[in-house]
């Protein structure tokens, strides 16, 4: 039988709980294995997430940028709305959620790799 | 009178779920392993649940309203949070074991004075956050029941203090979960309806806009805000005007008339200053990065079991927000043609409740516009019950330690609080309100968390100082937009929507003072551990009373290692 433990929400866990670590407090080791492991994770999650940085951004700032230099979209009609208003409440949406199974892909690609340097690709 | 009992039912139902709900999932098992077993779908659902608020629900499409098309880029910053939440922080700091920045901050750089800053900066946040919230609430407890502003913001304080002392607290994962299922069936079944009642005239019109410069039916406008008329003078907020159909709709000086030319374009050009993009850009840095450290959204993803799933809960919460602000816009446009003369009235926020008795003043009329209100009090409820409680457990807990009876007597004077700066809030404008807590978190706690996660060289005096640094520009920027004299063109952008220049200060500051000194040796281990994946992560190890040979050793060769590989 499991113990006993009152029934919260993360909040208020956190909440009331937060007492600890007072005074003094050191920093726990990591194995070399892991330390090395954690080390590759973080070069290779590095270099795939500028990747997927660059993208975001680049919608963020294209997308003003694109009803900005060409404000003779609101004239063009897609099934008569206008296609900037289509560009500005609707094409974000399925972009971004692309986006985001695409990162979420390659950033647990690199976890699956067991290996060193197999993840790179 | 019949919204303001559904407003009842949603509060009663909130505290009966909180009450009785959770004390059910006890008999069964501990609620830790429980919550391990949140599956990132579910806990994308909470994520969303809480972070869909009230100014989501009605203030985006009352700002259309009032702002134009270009208000739609909102929703596209609070969304692309997420992914910057994907890639750079929700998988590490899961991994770091800390629910918020402060213990971050003590995680990451054991610095108790930066863990004091960062409750500070909670503080700030959770109130830039919560006014808006209160704000809308009161517009629209005004509106559906008739009461004065005062009256609405204070029962909205009241009901949400007592939600959370009485029992809110307990409010469990799948309570938010259910409340974004309910938010989207609240906003979308609404919509559709509208759509198919109105007719073809009102949709041809809603796609072809026209500025609003006749009134077509005899409409009286209650003035909530000062507003000055053109013609028509100087009008003091609670004056009711009454016009006639096909009168001509005076102009609201510093205001953008719906349907016009400058209605149409889809950006946001601030006060006229001729500088849209800019101002585009400043709104979606500000929302982007700002979602990255408000102290509500990053607590709920220590629900996830590990690090992969919390990555995975932000790229749900990416597809599923993006399903719910699909809708905003279609409440904006049919707002225009249904609704314009309330940004006469400055009560845009109201839009969506104000509808459906707009198309059909009989019992459906009445039925939709109580489900939305039902909806909208809903998300006024889960954000502000997660910020409030955040905002007093940094009060009770970081700055100034207490028990649990504090806690409760914290979280009513926190709401208190909140209520007073709300009601002095009604004139300002919506936009800039949303924003401000997004400019804030966006300043101190996205650059704090990005260089913490990705940095080793991130020094405490560093964090501190680029964190002061954010908080006291972007806060000196708002205090200048509130109280100082009104500005023109680029500046009046660059003070409003600070987050343009004030995030790359933060993070400057952040860099050039950690360079400056040196990194404690175990900087690089620290941060490291938070890229480590689950299947080899260590188990905690206590403090050993003598350091055995062993681990000494292993340790060493931890510090060769690293040294051996660069950084």
């Amino acid at each position: 039988m499991a113990k006993r433990v009152a029934v919260m929400s993360p909040q208020t866990r956190l909440a009331r709980s937060r007492r600890r670590l007072r005074g003094r407090w050191r920093m726990p080791r990591l194995d070399p294995d892991d330390a090395e492991r954690a080390l590759r994770n973080y070069r290779l999650q590095r270099r795939r997430g500028v990747a997927a940085l660059v993208l975001i951004f680049a919608m963020l700032l294209g997308l003003p940028l694109l009803l900005r230099v060409a404000p003779g979209l609101t004239d063009v009609r897609l099934l008569g709305i206008p296609v900037s208003w289509l560009v500005l409440a609707v094409l974000p949406y399925p972009l971004m959620s692309w986006l985001a199974g695409w990162q979420l892909r390659r950033a647990e690609r690199v976890e699956d790799g067991t290996g060193h340097g197999d993840g790179a690709r | 009178m019949v919204p303001a009992l559904a407003v009842a039912a949603v509060i009663g139902v909130t505290l009966f779920i909180g009450l009785r709900g959770v004390a059910a999932m006890r008999t069964t098992s501990d609620f830790l392993v429980a919550s391990r077993r949140v599956t990132p779908l579910l806990n994308a659902g909470a994520v969303s649940g809480e972070y869909l608020s009230a100014a989501s629900f009605l203030g985006v499409a009352g700002l259309m309203l009032k702002d134009g098309m270009g208000a739609l880029w909102y929703p596209v910053g609070f969304t692309a949070g997420y992914i910057l939440m994907l890639v750079l922080v929700a998988a590490p700091m899961r991994r770091s074991g800390a629910l918020t920045v402060p213990d971050f901050a003590e995680a990451r750089l054991a610095s108790p004075p930066l863990r004091k800053l960062a409750a500070v900066v909670v503080l700030v946040i959770g109130a830039l956050y919560l006014v808006p919230q209160f704000r809308t609430a009161g517009l629209v407890l005004t509106v559906v029941s008739g009461t004065p502003y005062w009256f609405g913001v204070t029962v909205a304080g009241a009901a949400v203090a007592a939600t959370l002392a009485l029992g809110g607290m307990r409010a469990a994962t799948y309570v938010q979960a259910f409340q974004f299922v309910l938010k989207l069936l609240l906003f979308i079944i609404p919509a559709v309806w509208l759509l198919a009642t109105v007719g073809e005239d009102v949709r041809h019109r809603a796609l072809n806009p026209e500025e609003f410069t006749h009134f077509e039916r005899d409409t009286t406008v209650t003035f909530r805000v000062d507003a000055t008329l053109e013609p028509g003078g100087f009008v003091p907020a609670g004056t009711r005007m009454e016009f006639p159909a096909g009168a001509q709709v005076p102009h609201v000086v510093g205001s953008t008339p719906p349907g016009g030319e400058e209605w149409q374009l889809p950006l946001l050009d601030f006060g006229h200053s001729g500088y849209p993009l800019l101002g585009t850009l400043a709104v979606l840095v500000a929302t982007s990065l700002g979602t990255m450290g408000l102290p509500h959204v990053i607590m709920r993803f220590h629900t996830s079991p590990d690090g992969r799933a919390a990555r995975r809960t932000a790229a749900i919460t990416v597809g599923l927000l993006g399903v719910f602000y699909l809708f905003p816009g279609i409440y904006g446009v049919l707002g225009r043609v249904l609704v314009p003369h309330l940004y006469l009235s400055g009560a845009t926020d109201t839009a969506v409740v104000a509808m459906p008795l707009q198309v059909d003043s009989g019992w459906r009329g009445t039925l939709f516009t109580t489900l939305l209100t039902a909806g909208a009090f809903a998300a006024f409820l889960a954000t502000s019950l997660g910020l409030l409680l955040a905002v007093s457990g940094a009060i009770a807990h970081d700055l100034s330690p207490g028990g649990l009876g504090r806690l409760r007597v914290t979280v009513l004077a926190a709401a208190a609080v909140v209520v007073v700066l709300a009601l002095f809030a009604a004139h300002l404008d919506a936009g800039l309100l949303v924003t401000w807590g997004f400019t804030v978190a966006a300043s101190t706690f996205s650059p704090l968390l990005v260089l913490g996660i990705w940095w080793p060289r991130l020094t405490a005096p560093g964090a501190i100082c680029g964190v002061a640094a954010g908080l006291l520009s972007s806060s000196g920027a708002i205090a200048v937009t509130l109280f100082g004299p009104p500005l023109p063109g680029v500046l009046a952008i660059l003070v409003t929507q600070p987050a343009m220049w004030t995030v790359p200060l933060a993070a400057v500051t952040m860099v050039l003072v950690s360079l400056r000194g040196r990194p404690p040796a175990w900087a690089m281990t620290a941060m490291l551990r938070l890229h480590l994946d689950e299947a080899r992560e260590p188990m905690f190890q206590p403090r050993r009373g003598n350091r055995s040979a062993w681990s000494s050793r292993r340790w060493w060769t931890v510090r060769r290692m690293l040294r051996r590989s660069g950084r």
